[in-house]
């Protein structure tokens, strides 16, 4: 009885700590990719079955844990398009549409395997908490929860290298369990100004068997910006914002 | 030393493919002091025409008549911007070629052309053309005060702007007031300037509050006495779930005039306050299915007895052959014969996504329906934009509805579009 009692005890006391530790290597994480405000510009490419290619281009401004903004600068069809997040909000701007229209964290502005909620993603522990850490060989295993039913994904599985602590694998599930999709890090790049992140992500889905897209990212670098800028109003004007 | 060299070439290759599959330069994309863009774009149509409609009879008088009307378009737009340091200086123009079996026509119109000076990122001033949008519908918007009307057919469709100065003061308090921004207009009519707009002589006021308060946005928006009557409104939209959203729009105008006529052409003039409202929503399935889906409440359209009298006055008309009543509701035609002049209407649109397991490929159906008259126009449609910068998209429109009913008495009873455009 005191032997089931005492531990019963140590797996309560083990609990919080293996959450600690959990969220601070979140934590890590989050910022061993991205600074908590920068500016950066991304590529992203579809691949279709056949091999066929489409590509983006998109510059990124990004303001505590959970403001960015992001313009499209190619291909010619979607130029000057924007997209702005604030928390769990999520707007599109059309310039021939004029304003900006609400869009959903699972919608894709692309049309691409990335959905809004990957193109313009906040902090991993701005919309996620760390249900259980566990150690592998060469990496941490995070589990990871959404804290509001807002989250494009119920849980995400993150493999984070134990040396750089930085994500190498992330599978992301719906509420009810199903693969939504897979990301895979690859090609850490010294981006200069103590930024060494992967250069190079790629996700595919059980849901688009064949399908294909990878994220390329350039230029990424700290950069501060007025609150103004992530606003609905600001929109239209984002371009100008650009150096 | 064959085979060495034969693995070099090969590494060779697949390293070229490996860079050119993820090379990434952003130096091409910095900013240019001169920007171009836009699109080219080829439309056709074929009209079949109602020929028992009213407005087919008041739009053909006096001309051959027809069962079918087929229509070449070839469009032109561009887009441009020129900056020097706090200020900016862009456009859009658009230029149309149209031609039919009965006329031909050609046009340029500026839809835009403002200079903007932007002191601060919180602060921007702008004179010139400018196609202001305000409002959260997706087919109408009661609360668009300062626009040219939206046309639900084709809601994501550019539009003209009208001649104005306009600032724009942003502010992000924090906490639950996340941002709050006012937009003032000047908004002058006379006979060179804005004169579809309303009556001239008039230098129009009007402003608009949006404020994003825990997650919903809402707009308080609101247009002087002047060219038009005096009006006022607000709007919200905001997501209850991840893939659900909502939204609304209440306008009221004060002292409308109205022209109504009874059934023997006896026209008087309404006046009075006029609200319309729209409530909606947006939902996207697992599957990539987006609805959307608005009711419509019209305080400036014509009830079902308005509307029938003047099909009525229009039926009488042709039957005796009274060409004073004909020219009378040919007046009439440009109130009664505007988009969705009835008071209750419903709109529905269900896209799919990536079709067929085709990426690019998206089927719609759009439905929209004048409730009181239970008449109704049905789209399927097809987009494709698969190729780089290519929109290819196809249309079919399907009026159905009794005689002296809204979509019943339109001047076509289908109509099949195909167009592509081009961004360069």
């Amino acid at each position: 009885m005191y032997r089931a009692l005492l531990a019963a005890l140590l797996c309560l006391l083990a609990l919080p700590a293996a959450a600690i530790d959990g969220r601070q290597i979140l934590q890590k994480v989050d910022r061993n990719l991205e600074p908590e405000s920068y500016e950066s510009y991304r590529k992203l490419i579809d691949v279709q079955p056949d091999g066929t290619k489409k590509e983006y281009v998109l510059y990124t401004m990004k303001k505590g844990r959970d403001k960015v903004v992001a313009l499209f600068l190619a291909p010619a069809s979607d130029k000057g398009r924007s997209t702005l997040r604030l928390a769990d909000n999520m707007w599109l701007y059309m310039p021939d549409v004029g304003r900006p229209i609400r869009i959903t964290s699972l919608q894709s502005v692309t049309g691409s395997v990335f959905n809004n909620a990957d193109i313009l993603r906040i902090d991993y522990g701005a919309e996620y908490d760390v249900e259980a850490a566990e150690e592998q060989k060469d990496a941490h295993l995070l589990s990871l929860k959404a804290k509001t039913a807002e989250v494009a994904y119920d849980r995400l599985r993150m493999w984070v290298d134990k040396q750089l602590l930085l994500p190498v694998t992330i599978e992301a599930y719906a509420a009810s369990g199903l693969l939504i999709k897979t990301l895979r890090f690859r090609d850490v790049k010294d981006f200069g100004g103590g930024i060494k992140r992967p250069a190079t992500l790629e996700t595919d889905s059980p849901l688009h068997k064949g399908y294909k897209s990878v994220m390329l990212w350039s230029g990424l670098k700290k950069a501060t910006f007025p609150d103004e800028v992530f606003t609905l109003n600001y929109l239209p004007r984002v371009q100008e914002l650009r150096k | 030393m064959k085979r060495r060299l034969l693995a070099v070439l090969l590494a060779l290759a697949a390293r070229a493919q490996a860079a050119e599959e993820f090379g990434f330069d952003a130096a091409e994309f910095e900013k240019k002091p001169f920007e171009i863009g836009g699109y080219a774009e080829l439309k056709q149509e074929r009209f079949s025409l109602n020929q028992g409609g009213a407005f087919y009879r008041l739009g053909f008088l006096g001309q051959p008549q027809r069962e079918t009307l087929d229509r070449t378009t070839g469009t032109l737009q561009l887009q441009g911007v020129a900056r020097h340091g706090i200020g900016s200086l862009d456009f859009r123009t658009q230029s149309v070629a149209q031609g039919d079996e009965l006329a031909s026509e050609r046009s340029t119109k500026i839809f835009d052309a403002a200079l903007s000076l932007r002191p601060t990122p919180g602060f921007t001033v702008e004179a010139g053309k400018r196609a202001l949008r305000w409002g959260k519908g997706y087919a109408w918007s009661p609360l668009g005060f300062v626009e040219r009307v939206k046309d639900p057919n084709d809601p994501q469709l550019a539009r003209e702007g009208f001649v104005m100065a306009d600032a724009d003061w942003i502010a992000s308090p924090g906490g639950d007031l996340q941002t709050i921004a006012f937009t003032p207009v000047l908004l002058p009519v006379n006979a060179d300037v804005n004169k579809d707009f309303g009556d001239p002589g008039h230098l129009n006021a009007a402003a608009k509050l949006y404020l994003l308060y825990r997650d919903t946005d809402i707009d308080f928006a609101w247009l002087s006495e002047g060219s038009r009557p005096a009006r006022y409104g607000f709007d919200f939209a905001r997501n209850l779930a991840s893939n659900f959203e909502v939204h609304g729009e209440w306008a009221r105008i004060r002292q409308l005039a109205k022209p109504v006529t009874d059934s023997a052409g006896r026209v008087t003039t309404e006046v009075g306050d006029a609200t319309s409202y729209l409530l909606g929503l947006r939902y996207l399935t697992a599957a990539d299915t987006t609805y959307i889906a608005e009711y419509y409440r019209n305080g400036t359209g014509y009830s079902e007895q308005q509307s029938s009298d003047f099909y009525r006055l229009v039926d009488d008309a042709f039957a005796a052959g009274n060409s004073a009543l004909i020219q009378k509701a040919s007046t009439l035609a440009t109130s009664y014969g505007r988009p969705n002049a009835g008071t209750d209407y419903l709109y529905f649109r269900v896209q799919q996504k990536d079709a067929l397991d085709i990426v690019y490929f998206q089927p719609a159906l759009t439905a929209m329906m004048n409730v009181r008259d239970n008449s109704y126009q049905v789209t399927p449609e097809l987009l494709y934009t698969g190729v780089k910068n290519l929109e290819l998209r196809f249309r079919l429109f399907l009026l159905q509805g009794e005689n002296f009913t809204d979509f019943g008495e339109k001047q076509v009873s289908s109509k099949l579009e195909l167009y592509a455009r081009y961004y360069f």
